[in-house]
């Protein structure tokens, strides 16, 4: 990154190759949008390299990238809500609803209405309708695999409140998907 | 401690965050308690599926697209031509030139102070030769200060300052309307008045 910050081009897209992955999966599973999660991930670089000369050399790169990721997608999230119930519960509560409905097809095989496959596209609807609060914490966490110290500096928030989040927002998960756990769960 | 307080540990035992003793209590507990068994059964999965979601991957020349954008967001200095025009520090330097031209010419030439004879005996009678140019005879051969002016200005038309940059100079000339005939010029008029540092001119 201080080769970046003095306007080395190489070492920019660097930078874009090794962490592109890992900010494009944060914001599309909080955004559960693969579509604008692109455009998205490139305006984070973007503002990466607008702002390079403001990177303090003394923090972790990955601390600052996601700052700019998380904040970029609450942006998009209050956007959406500001334009109409994006995330609604009625919403999930029918796509859990349907989902519910497939995977307990009884004319179907049991490992084939558990596929895998249905099931995390029901939990990527499930995550983007938690709270936006909870879900950064969550998503950065159970997903992107970061310590709770570097989360709280990311969402400069202190660590016990993203404890707290964190767990409140797994309670919620597990509430909205438990319909589906139980019954992969019945023979 | 009961099965309300062995939820609340849930979060820290799948983070791996309890004490010895917290986690060997908690495992206790799950031997005894079915209900709380399944409660962090349904817990981990729910994490579990959460960390093995499919990870989304850029789609090709992602991060072609970051530069492009970024070079347009911010373009570097080093690496974009000079949005100033080549002939401007040309320019500059020409008007700087020509100021310090301007400013120096007063410096340069004669001062405030300095002696406007010359500029009297061009046109001007001394003082006391006043009286005797207006007492003088007139005539075209001897009009008054004609002898002077002409028997001088070799050398002292040499000694007159540019009036187009020594704008100290007090003299103001007076060009009277004169009616152009044909012919010979007319002598000037002895009784014109004369003043010091100041000439009056007539054609």
């Amino acid at each position: 990154m201080a080769r970046a910050a003095e306007d080395d081009e190489r070492a920019f897209s660097e930078l874009v190759r090794r962490y592109q992955g890992r900010v494009l999966n944060l914001i599309s599973r909080v955004l559960n949008d693969r579509e604008a999660s692109d455009d998205l991930a490139q305006e984070v670089f973007v503002r990466v390299f607008v702002h390079r000369r403001n990177y303090r050399r003394g923090s972790r790169f990955s601390t600052w990238l996601f700052t700019i990721a998380a904040n970029l997608a609450k942006n998009e999230i209050r956007r959406r809500v500001r334009r109409r119930n994006w995330f609604s519960l009625d919403a999930l509560t029918e796509a859990l609803k349907d989902s519910a409905i497939q995977l307990a097809d009884p004319a179907e095989g049991r490992e084939s209405l558990m596929e895998r496959e249905q099931l995390q596209e029901a939990m990527g609807r499930a995550i983007a309708t938690v709270p936006e609060k909870y879900r950064l914490s969550l998503v950065l966490r159970d997903i992107e695999g970061l310590p709770y110290e570097e989360i709280a500096q990311v969402l400069g928030i202190p660590g016990g409140t993203v404890r707290s989040r964190i767990n409140r927002a797994r309670s919620m998960l597990k509430r909205k998907l438990q319909p589906l756990l139980r019954r992969e769960g019945t023979p | 401690m009961n099965c309300r307080e062995a939820r609340r540990y849930f979060g820290a035992y799948w983070d791996d965050e309890l004490t010895q003793a917290e986690r060997e209590w908690l495992e206790g507990h799950f031997a005894a308690c079915a209900d709380c068994r399944r409660g962090y059964d349904e817990h981990a999965r729910v994490l579990e599926l959460a960390a093995s979601l499919p990870r989304h991957e850029p789609e090709t020349g992602f991060t072609e697209r970051v530069l492009a954008r970024a070079r347009r967001a911010a373009p570097a200095p080093d690496r974009v031509p000079s949005a100033s025009p080549a002939w401007l520090p040309v320019t500059a330097a020409a008007a700087a030139l020509l100021l310090v031209g301007t400013l120096a010419v007063p410096w340069l030439l004669p001062r405030r102070d300095m002696p406007r004879a010359p500029v009297a005996t061009l046109a001007t009678p001394a003082p006391d030769a006043v009286p005797q140019a207006a007492s003088a005879p007139s005539g075209p051969a001897d009009a008054p200060g004609a002898p002077a002016a002409s028997g001088a200005a070799p050398t002292d038309l040499a000694a007159v300052p540019d009036s187009l940059f020594d704008h100290s100079a007090s003299v103001e000339f007076i060009l009277d309307p004169v009616p152009l005939r044909r012919g010979r010029p007319q002598a000037p008029s002895p009784a014109l008045p004369v003043q010091a540092e100041r000439a009056v001119i007539s054609f």
